[in-house]
């Protein structure tokens, strides 16, 4: 039998460019966290406090939970679900009415794990819903635009656009402001999600399905794995995190409103922006296929950094959200150039 | 006939990449002639030609226009020269007049003109190209394709073209409309036009030619005067003899055994229901041009495309897949024709194409440690000659015979019953196309049925013990082993009933 047939002809570029692209786009992006933290150590007050570090980290997973739902959206080629901060909003303003009512029934008013599981509910339903529509064939964008509209104003419409208040003490106290071991619960889920997230995307079946179908849509479904089962997935996935982060931000805050999500979440205002920066930033491609829960985990860190910083320089609400834009363009032409020719060549 | 060739091209050769599409070309075309250009797919036709109008500069080699050097770094300074292409896909504006498209550019575009003076300035034209009773105030779209093919030209000639090239103009088109063209050609040839013919028809060729370049595997094989050749002699210039020997033996005997009964199956793009048998064992090809339902079948079988009726039947089972991921659970198996759309997941890391049809192959409880997969997708690698130090590059960095062999490959990992391959060795080089019809034949050996699609004519009568035929969606014949003839084949997919009267 003839030798195997190698072809050696790829330009040397591309053949660099493939090889330290991984390592490039994570190099680029630890410097960056360097360059931050010595920055920060020298010219910011109160900068290398535990307490500082706490708050960046608390930021970090709030957004680095949902961006991770996401990151299974983004991966499998379904771009983004732009109902973030909507789904979020009804979801916490079902737990808070649980808190608060317990949906009518006074028994159960106070009742965390009927309140937990309702606020859940409603995100599975929402991604299921916007997943179906996708997978046959809807474009993310538009399905997920309307998803959003509806999602909003249901929650509007249901709270009467009220603050729902419940009173301390509550049994959502531990996830809201608890801590353990001298970390915030919300940081523990944060770990947690990222270890399992990775887990799921490198061991398991699913995991690989989702970067197949993510690279190429035709090819998966050639070899048997339709786009339509996995948008309904990924998108169940991402509603459900959204689910968790809004249960855990209505805790903390004790009330939830349905803007809450929009004006008053984290220290940048907008939500959806700030959680597809988060992705955008860990360096996933916005066509599918390539990247990783890490990337994304890593990417919430830094936001949440650049975040604090800009806190800690006095700079209010917004002058951090232009920041938070211009990493999302930085990353995407970072991205862009180290992504060029390293795909098919002829 | 003047000894001085108005276009001439010695000694052209044009690389890409790893790829030598023309090794050593030369062509020339005299004033009012003719010349008719043919070759198999990738023999690099589409690649002259495209060097001929100023498609692609970066050949090497001399290109004479009327005895003077000449280069084009754009296909608007070959137009200059009086080069025109008329391409397969046809560049009219659907919605514009037939006058309006032909005055579309060039320098006879006046400033300011309304329909009915462009309608005049074309009409001449139009009648040169035999359009005479089409009123040039007509929506193109309201044409027939034949006719918008003729209008095509006419917009060339107004620009003054002298050198035409028609690079398959009645690819698409019925016999009737056909025969315009074929009229049209040789009007424009008695007129002083010279004409590049490029057609895979050869009873065209024969028919309007009066000399005949063939090109094999990017080598032109000398100008053929075609009163001095017939359609034998000019398919084994074509096919090369040698080349014969890239394939292996052909089964023994087809065993008596149907693995596979296909019956009533009727997808579209085929004109009715088509039932037929496969054996245990033996490879199965289905032969026609672009457009024959050869592939439409193939792709039904898979579930790739919607049957409006029938079944399969397989391991005497009778059902009818709905989906890609239906037929695969009945071990069926589906490389498709363009491996770029659905076959590969270019981005990804080759060991993960290779397995991608048989994840559940691979994992335990739908975990996927590594090492199994690893063993798996090393074996099928090691089977399909793909170099395993390289399974975990982009599959997209792999020239297109390995990539070809990867998409084909992956499909061993679920262990079919039934492979089926639309265009195996499209855009592959030569030594992996031999590697993969050796592989084909070795898993028909084991006892899989392998059923593939090819307009290849080469390729249908060698590597298949049964072949049949396909012409304008319908099934025209079955051919088994030592009667398996090209111009038999030939002559069926082109023109099984005699219309052309040739």
């Amino acid at each position: 039998m003839s030798a195997i047939i190698e072809n050696n002809q790829l330009p040397f570029s591309a053949k660099f460019l493939q090889f330290y692209k991984d390592r490039t786009l994570l190099a680029i992006l630890l410097s960056l966290f360097a360059v931050m933290f010595i920055y920060g150590i020298f010219f910011t007050e109160n900068y290398l406090t535990i307490t500082n570090f706490k708050a960046i980290i608390r930021d970090a997973a709030l957004y680095g939970i949902m961006a991770i739902g996401l990151t299974f959206v983004t991966l499998s080629g379904n771009f983004f679900l732009l109902s973030l901060k909507e789904t979020a909003s009804i979801c916490g303003v079902t737990f808070a009415m649980g808190m608060a009512t317990g949906f009518g029934s006074p028994d159960l008013a106070g009742n965390f794990l009927v309140s937990l599981l309702a606020a859940l509910a409603v995100g599975v339903v929402s991604g299921v819903i916007q997943g179906y529509f996708v997978g046959m064939g809807g474009n993310p964008i538009v399905v997920t635009l309307g998803g959003a509209g509806i999602l909003y104003g249901i929650g509007a419409w249901w709270s009467d656009n009220l603050v729902i208040n419940f009173t301390r003490p509550h049994d959502a106290e531990w996830l809201g402001t608890g801590s353990f071991l001298g970390l915030p619960s919300i940081t523990w889920s944060f770990i947690l999600i990222a270890i399992a997230a990775e887990i799921v995307l490198r061991h398991t079946n699913f995991g690989r399905k989702v970067y197949l179908v993510g690279a190429n849509k035709a090819a998966g479904k050639a070899t048997g794995h339709e786009n339509f089962s996995m948008a309904i997935i990924v998108f169940t996935i991402c509603s459900v995190c959204c689910a968790f982060v809004a249960v855990a931000f209505v805790a903390q805050m004790d009330s939830a409103q349905s803007n809450y999500f929009s004006a008053e979440f984290g220290s940048s205002g907008d939500m959806t922006i700030l959680v597809i920066a988060t992705v955008m930033v860990g360096g996933n491609s916005i066509m599918g296929g390539y990247g990783s829960t890490l990337r994304t985990s890593l990417g919430a860190i830094f936001i949440a950094m650049v975040d604090n910083m800009m806190v800690l320089q006095g700079f209010n609400s917004g002058p951090r959200i232009v920041g938070v834009g211009l990493m999302i363009v930085f990353s995407i032409i970072v991205f862009g150039l180290f992504a060029k020719g390293s795909r098919a060549q002829e | 006939m003047s000894t001085n060739p108005i276009l001439k091209i010695s000694k052209v050769s044009r690389t890409f990449g790893a790829i030598q599409a023309l090794k050593e070309a030369n062509f020339e075309i005299n004033e009012g002639e003719i010349m008719g250009l043919v070759g198999e797919n990738g023999a690099g036709k589409s690649t002259l030609v495209k060097i001929i109008s100023g498609f692609d500069p970066g050949f090497k080699g001399s290109y004479q226009i009327n005895g003077k050097e000449v280069k084009f770094e754009t296909p608007s300074q070959a137009e200059e020269s009086g080069i025109a292409i008329a391409q397969q896909e046809l560049s009219l504006i659907p919605n514009m007049s037939v006058a309006e498209n032909i005055f579309l550019t060039g320098a006879k575009v006046k400033k300011f003109a309304t329909l009915n003076t462009l309608a005049k300035m074309a009409r001449p034209y139009l009648d040169e190209v035999g359009l005479t009773e089409v009123d040039p105030t007509t929506r193109i779209n309201l044409l027939s394709v034949g006719e918008q093919h003729l209008v095509e030209v006419a917009r060339l000639i107004s620009r003054e073209a002298k050198i035409l090239i028609l690079d398959e103009p009645t690819a698409a088109l019925g016999e009737a409309e056909s025969r315009r063209i074929l009229e049209m050609v040789e009007r424009l040839a008695a007129n002083g036009k010279s004409i590049i013919y490029v057609s895979h028809r050869l009873d065209e060729i024969f028919k309007i030619t009066k000399r005949i370049t063939i090109l094999r595997d990017g080598v032109s094989q000398g100008i053929q005067e075609t009163k001095d050749i017939d359609v034998n002699k000019l398919v084994e210039i074509m096919l090369g003899r040698e080349l014969a020997n890239m394939f292996p033996s052909k089964a023994d005997h087809i065993s008596d055994d149907p693995k596979l009964e296909v019956k009533e199956l009727w997808p579209d793009g085929v004109l009715e229901p088509v039932s037929f048998s496969a054996f245990k064992g033996e490879i199965l090809g289905l032969s026609g041009q672009l457009g024959s339902g050869a592939g439409e079948v193939l792709a039904s079988i898979a579930g790739a495309l919607q049957s409006r009726s029938g079944s399969l039947t397989l391991n005497g089972e009778t059902f009818l897949p709905k989906s890609p991921s239906h037929a695969i659970k009945k071990k069926i198996a589906y490389c498709s024709s363009d491996r770029k759309k659905d076959g590969l997941f270019l981005g990804r890391p080759i060991f993960e194409n290779l397995t991608s049809p048989a994840l559940g192959a691979i994992s335990k409880y739908g975990f996927n440690f590594g090492s199994s997969e690893d063993n798996y997708s090393r074996n099928l690698a090691k089977e399909f000659l793909i170099d395993v130090k390289r399974m975990h590059d982009e599959s997209g960095l792999l020239s297109g015979g390995n990539q070809q062999k990867v998409a084909l490959g992956k499909w061993l990992s679920i262990k079919p019953d039934v492979l089926l391959v639309n265009e195996p060795t499209r855009g592959v080089d030569v030594g992996a196309k031999s590697e993969i019809y050796q592989r084909m034949r070795e898993l028909a050996a084991r006892g899989i049925t392998i059923i593939f699609a090819s307009t290849d004519i080469q390729e249908i009568t060698y590597l298949p013990d049964r072949v049949i035929t396909f012409y304008r969606g319908m099934m025209i014949d079955e051919h088994r082993l030592e009667k398996i003839k090209t111009p038999i084949i030939l002559k069926e997919i082109t023109d099984p009933f005699n219309e052309t009267n040739l």
